[in-house]
Order: C-alpha cells, then sequence, then structure tokens
C-alpha cells in the first residue's frame, strides 16, 4: 500500500519532524507532549517498567509494541495516573507530573481506552457518551436536583455526543443498552467516549484486540482521523500489519525497557527488535515446557 | 447447565441437612427468653505454696429481688458451688448472700461484698453469671504485672481462636474473592455440634457406648464431641460450597450477589440456632469447672492450658501443610493469582472445595475452644465476626499466614485493651486497627503491595 | 385460625410506621448500594446517630429538642467520614467490613454503662419526642384518639408520625429519584459499573463516593429519627447489625437501582412479615410435633419468621437479585 499518496497534511508534518529523529532508544523529539524520565516500577521483586527516556511527539501517532510482559500496559497506567511510580517523574503537556490522580490526568487533557473495554453496560450508549463530557454542572448534585441548570448544557453535550456517534457509526444504538452491543462497537463507543472530554493526548491499550477484521479498517482510519484532527496518540498493540499501517513512530519495549525506536519501517529491520521478540518466544517456550 | 439448575436448590437443601442433623436435635426448643441468674460461690483461701484453689461452696442461700425490693427468687448453691435462679426477664435486679447460710469458718473476702446489683444491660445474653468469693481474693495480691500478664495470656487464648477461625475466612477470600458474612455462624455451628453430641446426645450412637467415653444415651465426652464437630464442621463447608458458591460461580453470579447471599445466610443460620438452642449459654458437660493453675504471674485452668497447647499444634500444622505440602502450595498459589494458578494447571474447584473443608473444620474447632472457653451460645461466632475481619485485614486479606498472625494481635490486643477501656467496650481497638490497617497499609501485614482499587 | 385479624393486622403493616423508617432507611441504602454499589453493612450506625441526636438534646445537652435534628445530621456526617475515609479507595469488601465494625461498636459505646451519662445505657433515652407530638396536636390531631377505618385504624400518636414519615418518604424519595436522573446520579450508576472508566474520564470517584455514601447516610439518620419519634425512645439494640440486614432484605425485595423499589419493598416486606408472624403464631398455639420432634412451638415463631426472612434474601441473590420489580437490563450492583 502506498501511504505517500493518501496521506494528510498532519500526517505529513509528523512524519517530517520525526524524520530528523535518530532510531535510537531515548532519543528526543522536536515537540514532545509527553516525556518521561527514569520511570521505574516494580511489583515484588520483578522490574515491571524501567525507562530511562521517552518522549512522545506532539500530534503523531505513536505505537507502543513489545512482547508479553514488557511492561506497556503498566507504563499506560503509570503515565495515566492509575499507577504510581516507585520513582521518577514525567511531564505532560509542560507541567511535570508527581502522583496525579487519573481523574487529574483526564482533565488535563490524556484520556485512555482499557485492554478490555470498559463500556458502561447497564447505561445507554448515549448516556455513556454523556459521562464523558467534562465540566458538567448537573454533576454536582446541589446542581443535579435542579434541572433548569443543567438541561442547557445536557442538550449541548446531547448534541455532540450524537455528532460522534454519527462519525462512529453509532447512532443507530443511541437508546440501546451498552451491554448490547458487539466486542467492536464497544471498543467504537469507548474511543468516541473518550472523545467526549475534549483530549490532547488519547491512549489506546491495544484498540484492535477482539476486533473483527472488517472493523478493524474502520477503527484504523479513525486513529487517523484522531491525528488529523490535532490529537496525539499513543497506542499499545500487538497487530504488527495496523501499526506499520498508522503509526508514524514505534517504541519497542522488552523486559521493562524501551530498546528501540524509530520509524516502522525501520523498526521492522532492527535487528535488537527482532532479538526481543524471538528472545520472548523461546524463553516461553522453555517455560511451558516445564513440568 | 439447565439440569445443573434444576438439581442445585435439591443439593443446597441437602446440603442444609448436615446441619439439621447436628442442631436440629437439640434440646428440643427451649425458649429463647428464659433470662436466669447463675450464682457461683467459690472459696479462694490459699494454700502454703501460695496458690489459690477455687473450690466450690456448697449449700449457700442467694435470694435475688428486682428493682422494687420484691424478691423474685431464691435459691441454694449444689456440688459445684453453682445455683441457677431464673427470673422474670433482663431487668436490674439484687443479688443477697444469706451470710449466715456459709458453712462454719467461711467468711466472704473482703472484695466481695454480700450484695451485688445486676443492671439490665449486663444480662448480654439470656444467663448471667455473678461470682461470691470466700476466703482471702487471689485478687488482693495482684500486682500491676501480673495483672498485664493475666490479660496477655486471656488475649493470647482469645486470639489462638480467632487466628483458627479467620484462617479459613481469609483463604476462602483468597481463593474465591468472596466475603463470608456468615463465616462467624461457622463457628457457632461448631460450638452448637459438640454441645449436641455431649449435652444432648444422639440416642441411636447409644450402641456405640463400647467405646471408651462415649455412653449408652448417645451422649459423647467432650473430646469426641470436638472430634466429632470439626467433622461435621468440615462437611458443613463442604456442603456451602457444593451446594450453594460452586453454582453460582459457575453460573456466573458476581461477587457482591455473593456477598449479599452470605448475609441472608447468616440471617437463616443464626436464627435457626436461636430456635434450636434458646438464647442461654451453657456449658459443656466436663471440664466446666476447674481449678485455675498458677503459672507464674499468670493463672490458668488446666482446661485452657490444653486447648491452647492442642491449639498452638493445629495452627502450626496448618502453617506448615500450607508451606510445605504441595496441596498447600497449590492453595497459596490460587490465593495469590487464581488465573495463573489455573494457567499452570492447578485445579482451582478442587483448591477451594478444599479451603472450604478445611475452613469449616477449623471454625467449628475454633467454635469447640471458645465455648470451652466461655460456654457455647447461639451467636458466639457473629460475635467473634468483626474481631475476625479485623484480624484478617491486619495480617492481609487472602494470606493464610496473615491470619494467623492477625487473629492473635488482635486478640492480645482486645483482651489488654480491658486494661483501660471498661471490658463492654474491650473490641473498641478492633475497629481502631481496621482503621488504621487501611488508612495506612491496606494491604495488611503480610499482604502483596498491590494497588487495590 | 382468626384471619380476620391476621389480615387485618398485615394491611397494617403495610403502611404503618415500620414500612415508613424502613422505606427511608431503605432509599438511603438504594443511594449506596442500588446506585453506586457501596456495600454499606452499618445502615442502622446511621439510624443511631438520628435516634440519639434527638434523644441526647433532652438528656444530656439540654437544649430544644428541634436541634436534634442538626445534631443527628451531623453525627451521621462524621460517622461517614469515619467509614468512608479509610475504605472508599479500596476494593468493595473495606467498605463492608468497616461499616459493619463501626455499628457494632457504635451499639456498644451508646449502650455502655461507662458513658451512661451521654446516652443512657442500655435504658437509652425515654420521653423526649413530646415537641414533636405538640406539632401534631396543633393541627389537631389528638394523641389518644383513634383514627381511620376498617383495618387502617391507628391512634392519633400513630397518625402523625405516619403522616410525617409517609411526606417524608415522599420527599425523600423524589428528590432521589431527581438526582438519580441528573447528571450526578449517572456518574454514581457508572461509578457501580466501573469505576476505573469513570477515572478514566476525568471524574474524581472518590469524591462521589463519599457524597453518595454521606447521603445514604444522612436519609438512614431521618429514617432513625422517625422510628425514635414513633417510640418517644431510643434503645440501642434497636440498632443491630440484623436490623441492617433486614432492611438490605426488604430493599432487595422491592428491586435495587429504583426509588420505588426501595419503598414498595420495605412495605411488602411488613405485610409479608406482619402475615407470616400472626399467622405462625396462631398455627403454633400448640406445639408441632412429628413424632417426638417439636418442629416448631409459639416461642420459636418470631425466630422461624427471621429464618424465611434469611432465606428469601438468599433465593432473592440465586434467583431474582434485581428484586421482584427491577429491571434485569438496568439493575447491577453486581456490574461485573
Amino acid at each position: 500500500m502506498d501511504a505517500e499518496t493518501t496521506m494528510s497534511p498532519a500526517a505529513r508534518m509528523a512524519r517530517e519532524a520525526l524524520a530528523t529523529c535518530a532510531a535510537s532508544p531515548g532519543v528526543a523529539k522536536p515537540d514532545p507532549i509527553l516525556v518521561a524520565d527514569s520511570v521505574r516500577r516494580k511489583f515484588g521483586g520483578i522490574t515491571a517498567v524501567d525507562v530511562d527516556h521517552l518522549e512522545v511527539q506532539r500530534g503523531s501517532i505513536t505505537a507502543l509494541i513489545g512482547p508479553n510482559g514488557a511492561g506497556k500496559t503498566t507504563l499506560f497506567n503509570l503515565l495515566t495516573g492509575f499507577d504510581s511510580v516507585d520513582e521518577g517523574r514525567w511531564s505532560f503537556d509542560g507541567r511535570s507530573m508527581g502522583r496525579a490522580a487519573p481523574h487529574r490526568m483526564a482533565k488535563l487533557g490524556m484520556v485512555r481506552t482499557f485492554q478490555l473495554t470498559k463500556s458502561l453496560t447497564k447505561l445507554s450508549v448515549i448516556e455513556n457518551m454523556r459521562l464523558g463530557a467534562t465540566e458538567q454542572i448537573g454533576e454536582k448534585w446541589w446542581n443535579g436536583l435542579i434541572d433548569a441548570r443543567w438541561r442547557k448544557q445536557e442538550a449541548a453535550i446531547t448534541e455532540r455526543a450524537e455528532e460522534l456517534l454519527e462519525r462512529f457509526k453509532l447512532s443507530h444504538m443511541r437508546d440501546e443498552y451498552a451491554g448490547a452491543l458487539s466486542g467492536g462497537q464497544r471498543k467504537l463507543l469507548e474511543m468516541a467516549r473518550a472523545l467526549m472530554t475534549n483530549p490532547i493526548l488519547v491512549m489506546l491499550d491495544e484498540p484492535m484486540a477482539g476486533v473483527n477484521p472488517a472493523l478493524k479498517q474502520s477503527l484504523n482510519e479513525h486513529i487517523r482521523g484522531l491525528r488529523d484532527e490535532g490529537m496525539t496518540v499513543l497506542f499499545v498493540e500487538h497487530d504488527m500489519d495496523m501499526v506499520h499501517d498508522i503509526s508514524d513512530w514505534v517504541v519497542v519495549m522488552a523486559e521493562g525497557r524501551v530498546i528501540a525506536e524509530g520509524t516502522p519501517d525501520a523498526i521492522s529491520s532492527n535487528p535488537a527488535v527482532i532479538d526481543a521478540y524471538l528472545g520472548a518466544h523461546q524463553g516461553r517456550s522453555l517455560l511451558e515446557d516445564q513440568p | 447447565m439447565a439440569e445443573c439448575r434444576r438439581r442445585w436448590p435439591v443439593r443446597m437443601f441437602l446440603g442444609l441437612g448436615v446441619l439439621l442433623v447436628a442442631a436440629g436435635m437439640t434440646s428440643s426448643a427451649v425458649s429463647a427468653e428464659d433470662i436466669a441468674i447463675r450464682v457461683q460461690v467459690k472459696e479462694q483461701n490459699r494454700d502454703e505454696s501460695g496458690k489459690v484453689d477455687n473450690q466450690p461452696v456448697v449449700g449457700v442461700e442467694i435470694v435475688i429481688t428486682d428493682a422494687s425490693g420484691t424478691e423474685v427468687g431464691r435459691g441454694v448453691t449444689a456440688e459445684d458451688g453453682v445455683v441457677v435462679v431464673p427470673v422474670p426477664g433482663r431487668a436490674d435486679y439484687t443479688v443477697e448472700l444469706l451470710e449466715d447460710s456459709l458453712p462454719d469458718g467461711q467468711s466472704l473476702s473482703p472484695q466481695s461484698p454480700p450484695v451485688q446489683s445486676i443492671a439490665e444491660d449486663s444480662f448480654v445474653t439470656a444467663t448471667k453469671t455473678l461470682n461470691f468469693f470466700t476466703g482471702e481474693s487471689q485478687r488482693v495480691t495482684d500486682t500491676a504485672f501480673e495483672r498485664v500478664a493475666q490479660r496477655f495470656s486471656d488475649g493470647f487464648r482469645l486470639g489462638l481462636v480467632l487466628a483458627m477461625c479467620a484462617v479459613g475466612l481469609s483463604l476462602i477470600f483468597g481463593t474465591t474473592g468472596l466475603t463470608n458474612f456468615a463465616h462467624g455462624e461457622m463457628v457457632t455451628f461448631g460450638g452448637l455440634a459438640a454441645f449436641v453430641f455431649n449435652i444432648t446426645g444422639l440416642t441411636f450412637l447409644g450402641f456405640l457406648d463400647f467405646l471408651p467415653g462415649v455412653y449408652p444415651d448417645g451422649r459423647f465426652h467432650v473430646i469426641w464431641a470436638t472430634i466429632l464437630a470439626a467433622v461435621f464442621g468440615g462437611l458443613f463447608g463442604w456442603a456451602l460450597n457444593a451446594g450453594i458458591f460452586l453454582k453460582l460461580r459457575r453460573r456466573g453470579i458476581g461477587l457482591v450477589t455473593q456477598m449479599v447471599l452470605t448475609v441472608g445466610l447468616s440471617i437463616l443460620l443464626k436464627n435457626f440456632f436461636l430456635s434450636r438452642f434458646g438464647g442461654r449459654t451453657r456449658p459443656f458437660r466436663e471440664y466446666s469447672l476447674q481449678k485455675a493453675l498458677d503459672i507464674g504471674p499468670i493463672s490458668i485452668t488446666p482446661r485452657d492450658l490444653t486447648v491452647s497447647i492442642i491449639s498452638i499444634f493445629i495452627l502450626v500444622a496448618v502453617a506448615l501443610t500450607l508451606r510445605y505440602t504441595r496441596l498447600g502450595k497449590a492453595t497459596r498459589a490460587v490465593s495469590d493469582n487464581p488465573d495463573l494458578a489455573s494457567a499452570t494447571g492447578i485445579d482451582s474447584e478442587r483448591v477451594i472445595r478444599l479451603v472450604w473443608i478445611a475452613g469449616g473444620a477449623l471454625a467449628a474447632l475454633g467454635g469447640v475452644f471458645r465455648g470451652l472457653d466461655e460456654q457455647v451460645s447461639f451467636e458466639m461466632g457473629g460475635r467473634l465476626l468483626f474481631l475476625m475481619f479485623a484480624a484478617i485485614t491486619l495480617g492481609g486479606l487472602g494470606s493464610a499466614f496473615g491470619a494467623l498472625i492477625g487473629g492473635i494481635v488482635v486478640g492480645v490486643l482486645v483482651e489488654m485493651a480491658s486494661l483501660v477501656v471498661p471490658t463492654e467496650l474491650k473490641t473498641t481497638p478492633a475497629l481502631a486497627i481496621l482503621i488504621l490497617v487501611l488508612l495506612f497499609r491496606p494491604q495488611g501485614l503480610l499482604g502483596k503491595a498491590q494497588r487495590v482499587g | 385460625m382468626d384471619w380476620s385479624l391476621i389480615f387485618e393486622l398485615s394491611l397494617k403493616g403495610l403502611i404503618g410506621i415500620n414500612a415508613v423508617y424502613f422505606a427511608i432507611a431503605a432509599i438511603g441504602l438504594n443511594v449506596q448500594f442500588g446506585y453506586t454499589g457501596l456495600l454499606n453493612f452499618g445502615q442502622a450506625g446511621f439510624m443511631a446517630c438520628g435516634a440519639y441526636g434527638l434523644g441526647m438534646t433532652a438528656h444530656y445537652f439540654e437544649i430544644s429538642f428541634w436541634w436534634g435534628i442538626p445534631l443527628g445530621i451531623l453525627f451521621s456526617l462524621l460517622l461517614g467520614l469515619l467509614m468512608g475515609i479509610p475504605t472508599l479507595r479500596l476494593r468493595a469488601d473495606y467498605l463492608a467490613i468497616v461499616t459493619i465494625a463501626a455499628a457494632e461498636i457504635i451499639r456498644l459505646v451508646v449502650r455502655s454503662v461507662r458513658f451512661k451519662h451521654y446516652f443512657g445505657g442500655s435504658d437509652g433515652i425515654n420521653r423526649f419526642a413530646q415537641p414533636f407530638r405538640e406539632v401534631g396536636a396543633d393541627f389537631g390531631i389528638d394523641q389518644t384518639q383513634l383514627y381511620g377505618f376498617g383495618p387502617f385504624t391507628f391512634t392519633g400518636r400513630e397518625l402523625w408520625t405516619m403522616i410525617v414519615g409517609w411526606s417524608l418518604v415522599a420527599l425523600i424519595g423524589y428528590l432521589v429519584y431527581k438526582l438519580m436522573k441528573s447528571p450526578w446520579g449517572r456518574v454514581l450508576k457508572a461509578i457501580r459499573e466501573d469505576e476505573d472508566a469513570v477515572r478514566s474520564l476525568g471524574k474524581n470517584v472518590y469524591s462521589y463516593k463519599m457524597q453518595s455514601l454521606l447521603l445514604g447516610g444522612v436519609i438512614g439518620t431521618i429514617s432513625g429519627m422517625i422510628f425514635a419519634l414513633d417510640r418517644g425512645s431510643v434503645q440501642p439494640d434497636n440498632y443491630s447489625r440484623d436490623v441492617t440486614f433486614y432492611i438490605l432484605t426488604a430493599l432487595v425485595l422491592g428491586g435495587v437501582a429504583k426509588v420505588s423499589g426501595s419503598i414498595i419493598g420495605p412495605m411488602l416486606f411488613w405485610l409479608i412479615f406482619t402475615f407470616l408472624d400472626n399467622f405462625l403464631r396462631q398455627v403454633a398455639d400448640k406445639p408441632i410435633k412429628i413424632g417426638n420432634f417439636t418442629i416448631m412451638q409459639s416461642t420459636q415463631v418470631g425466630q422461624v419468621n427471621f429464618m424465611l426472612v434469611g432465606l428469601t434474601l438468599i433465593l432473592l441473590m440465586v434467583y431474582r437479585p434485581q428484586g421482584i420489580f427491577g429491571n434485569r437490563q438496568e439493575m447491577a450492583f453486581d456490574g461485573r
């Protein structure tokens, strides 16, 4: 597939900016939105994450890949405040972060999705969407009692939610319980709901897991769309085709460390990456042979 | 699946049948409101070595009057120095020991006034016990150190019982994620089951009287009763798992639903016990009144000493089993991480079944031991429930070793607290422990440091 | 068998004061448990806050009775903070454990001899409801006269408490209904299902859980006040763990996460409970035996009835966790 011919201006900008970066772990980016320094997290005796330096370029789609247990999801949890670091610090959009709570990160414009989709199945699709909106007047209980205070804002929120549902082709399910959606539709709903927060950085944890091939293509389009609207996307993925297809930059983790970075093409021929994957596989098969 | 669904309520009731057999035959229907005052008169003269002998004093007359001064009952102490006088209900009473009726040469000790009053709220159970002492009371000579040592020893005994009861609670949580609010009733079950074997007797088992300690009327010596209670406790645990919780897990019923179900189970069992056993507190036949031994600063009856030693043996055995046997390791593995454990080929359902059986047996045993110490009542286990929760929270939810340590710490703290707070409030430190642990170390002493919630 | 008496008493149970205070407590529990998924097993503790708040005005503080209302609410807010601060960041079980423990300790403290000066010990506090009843008299309700028709005949004292009580049920029910339809309620329902999802959307879950716990607790406190006003007294043993469990059963019976369920549930609970109580009492007039084995005699009726409560809760959890009127698709105190 010839990416060059279909490339959007945003994509071109991102790729051009990143073309100047050397393909080495911890390399500095021209305009980083997220910078992590010496971030470490241990569970028991095992070091799950040990990242010396990592930058994510603003306005790009960055993929985070690596074998199972490489610490990708843990890093996600650390950066989004769902877990706290043992040591290290990071900054987001110029703000230095210590032990920020998840809801604070979300308010600052960093929104995430989950590996196992967390659509709220007992709420309707539209309620799921409305929930995503921030700064809601009616979410204060004393305002909640008085309809007049929040009805107007609610109408605006609903309108925006409906636009997003339209874009994600979920309009027909508007009033269904989210539990009635298929796995792929739930992924879409979760992504759409995340957009309700008006994020500047969208972090997707395995967006393709459990999604049927027909839907994968449109999910790809949606992710590209986010970047084209000026958002930054960081995603964890195992599907290498997809990674190669849509990402502007790839970060490879193994055993908690960043072992390689680079453009998709550079990464797929990087011996360290091949080694990490092979090594992991060898390690696993050894384990499995044990009685 | 459909078939399983149809059959399982039947099984559930079969499971509860185990309970009916054991507890349903208790002295048929004692009124829940048989309120009585139990008076013990003990002689506390010291012998040459300075030891106190708690000899019963026989033939002492007791008169009980109510708040208006009307006499509501009187009685004379029997061979064991005890007289139980029924009273009309929970109210304020005055109990007077007629000093003229004391045997020649005996008089009440200075610390034991001839008239004692009972407040309505001191009827914690239906029977209120009062003590009168003749001779020189041992309490006179208690030093602060002795009091602390004595409380510590009492607390350690309570702690052993708590540890024994809490291991099952913690392991059930660890392996299935379920917080069992009916665990207190599993403890009561043990105490009552032993009572049934020991006091009520099962006539149809009378043919076993060729065995030492089994009587022709189908009663069993308390040692037999203890063993049988543990066996039935294990069966009860098995029945609860097989009859209810296994089915719920298979049907994918959530943990909160299961937890609320255990609340229903607790209500059901507690009221069942109350209806069959009545509201009274009652002792076992053997070893109920013993002379205390003085060991250093501590005075302890041979019964409590023996029970403590047996408890320690059992707890050590439990710890060693968990630590070194295949089964124990499997249990801890499931408790640590059920998904991982089943991925490594451990049959987690088998482990869970075992945990319920062992947990049920240990809880029952804890109930018997508590009953030996404090007598048996329908809510003896329910009263321990929140101490058990404090114990496993302190030790770390899901950790068996944590439950052992937590149980002993909570037991000691609660008894020691009675040195500084009124006895009626001695359990308050358990709440303080709960809150402090959750604030500063929510994973408990031995729990894994993990993100909770 | 006196069926007319049984039915008369049962119908009284349906709308009687027990149903009122259960309904208010159940609405509160529903906010916490039904809508937010918080396992408050100490609702009796919150009720005690209200009852003692009223009682202590006369017994200890010697201030106007009406100060008891803010005082009780203050107590319950403090209790809610004590329970919530250590537990609401942790998994749900911990709240259940701490609430059960805290409610038990409250009961021990208020019945203790040591604090008798404040709380009146095991006798509790008596005869403080006069100012409340005087208001009833001002409305022309004679305390001793009988009002009503057929089975629904009540003394003026009962009637006045019931009028106030049912008005409160309606008012609180309406407010909670409004709140749960608002964005605030939406956040609570979402938390019940998946806290992490809500966190990731920028909501402070801890704060919402605390609000829910406190709101439900304050409603429970009001329930305790109504109960105490009806009796004109507070007794510590009316606030035992079992009371919370019975209210929970009544709530689940009607259906969680629905305001109507938390009102209909307690009414049904007391209808059935009163019916069974009177029915069994008449049945067990003479001991029922099979051979030598006594199945039930009159002194056991209470316990058999409570056993049926326990059994009902078990069966509801197995077969109809959404309650009789709940909607399975919407019901979800167990989101996962």
